[in-house]
């Protein structure tokens, strides 16, 4: 029952300095990739196009985005965060109630706590009822 | 004391992952919810400022899981966690369970569900089947935000992708809607962790490891021991208190982000997108202070340990020399 991951000294350490040092590598050649190499290339964005039907500068903020999977995408996330929220207020006020039981079982404030260490049941004065 | 599930390196991992998220979200929202939240970006220096923060901490975020990721796989006796968290047939009886429970058709909670253990510790799993959603949406979630975070850190590179501005926009739509169940489900985070009766106001074996837990030997007892406790005198108003503000939060959060999600192209030219009410405004900025208890609790959390480390230190070095002049026991208590 008493086995600690904590014990096992050395190597515990050493995983711990490795993690670090892959996270913090993972991090920022991350960060390098996605902000680092597109900055030579503002002259290939928004171009005037002025062939193209309903193209052109900024003709997208009047167009709206027309990709629909990024639309579809934007809908379902919506959704999720929807259903998500219903759940989380269930177990919010499960928890709640299950808080409220739980706490009119336990001594009031006022009670004299001694009684607890003789190992007496007397103060099993219910609390089913609230 | 309940017994113990964190090990050392987890209670800083938690707090420090704590810390990031918690600031995360008040950069983020306070942009996306900029409507409700303006004095939160002037409070963290406009715009720029704020932005320049949120990129840090995600900066921060992406450090923190991959090095969480790695030691899972590399630390020893870390292996087993991954068995650990899988979802039984068993969490959703806990859940059942525990409905019944506050409707008064069952006496007890299931043990996958209890937070305190007491007696009964050893039947305890290491995680409830709250734990285990926790842990599930968290993988989920960071990766999704860290990937889409990622792709929003220049709009250059996401315009070169998608070529539109309006598909840039979309991805940082995206990225807000995404958090918005973190968020949530960190509000609810904090009400079942630091309103429990039994541990209120902070759950302490998130911030003491379990290598330091007191593993006190006991007789023979039914049940969980819950009912020779005392409760604190200002649980019963702050257990309600807390529980109201934290559905406002979550209904105000999520009504903000099908008005307010910060989407302005498709739905006409209007930024911040959608009505503004006071209610909401109200609603979301009580959100925001349900985050803020967090913060203040997890803080709390790690004062008490800092305290209890010193008092157990301080035992040992009491102890130690009476011990050896007199050759007997140490002294049990003052």
């Amino acid at each position: 029952m008493a086995r600690r991951d904590d014990a096992r000294g050395m190597s515990e350490a050493l995983a711990i300095a490795v993690s670090a040092v892959v996270g913090i590598v993972v991090a920022v050649a991350s960060v390098w990739y996605f902000s680092g190499p597109f900055d030579a290339s503002f002259e290939t964005l928004y171009r005037v196009n002025p062939t193209v039907e309903g193209g052109g500068v900024g003709a997208d903020y009047v167009a709206g985005n027309t990709d629909p999977l990024l639309d579809a995408l934007i809908v379902v996330i919506h959704a999720v965060d929807i259903v998500a929220g219903l759940f989380i207020l269930v177990l919010v006020f499960v928890h709640w109630g299950a808080f409220r039981r739980l706490g009119a079982r336990m001594r009031d404030p006022d009670e004299p706590a001694e009684v607890a260490t003789d190992g007496g049941r007397d103060a099993d004065s219910g609390g089913e009822s609230a | 004391m309940d017994h113990g599930k964190f090990t050392r390196v987890t209670t800083y991992f938690h707090s420090l992952l704590a810390l990031d998220v918690f600031l995360l979200f008040f950069t983020g929202y306070s942009v996306m919810f900029n409507d409700e939240l303006w004095w939160m970006v002037e409070f963290m220096g406009g715009n720029a400022g704020v932005l320049a923060l949120h990129r840090i901490a995600g900066f921060g975020l992406i450090v923190l899981t991959v090095f969480w990721v790695t030691l899972m796989l590399i630390g020893p006796g870390r292996r087993k966690n991954f068995k650990a968290i899988l979802m039984t047939l068993t969490d959703a009886k806990a859940f059942v369970q525990d409905v019944k429970f506050v409707l008064g058709r069952a006496d007890e909670r299931h043990p996958n569900a209890r937070q305190f253990a007491g007696y009964s510790s050893d039947e305890v799993p290491l995680l409830s089947y709250v734990g285990k959603g926790v842990i599930y949406i968290f993988t989920v979630e960071l990766v999704l935000l860290m990937v889409s975070g990622l792709l929003i850190w220049s709009k250059v590179g996401l315009a070169q992708f998608f070529q539109t501005k309006a598909a840039a926009t979309a991805f940082v739509t995206f990225h807000g809607l995404l958090g918005v169940v973190m968020v949530m489900g960190i509000m609810f985070h904090i009400y079942e962790h630091g309103f429990h009766p039994a541990f209120y106001p902070v759950e302490m074996k998130a911030f003491v490891p379990k290598s330091m837990m007191p593993h006190e030997e006991h007789e023979e007892h039914e049940g969980t021991g819950i009912e020779l406790l005392s409760l604190r005198p200002t649980w019963k108003w702050a257990v309600n208190l807390a529980g109201a503000a934290v559905v406002i939060g979550i209904v105000s959060v999520l009504v903000g982000s099908i008005f307010d999600s910060g989407y302005p192209v498709p739905a006409g030219l209007t930024p911040g997108g959608g009505p503004t009410s006071i209610l909401l405004t109200i609603g979301i900025n009580i959100g925001m202070f349900v985050l803020l208890l967090g913060v203040v609790l997890s803080t709390y959390g790690n004062v008490l340990r800092a305290r209890y480390e010193q008092q157990v230190a301080g035992d040992e070095h009491d102890s130690e020399p009476e011990a050896a002049a007199d050759g007997g026991q140490p002294r049990a208590d003052e």
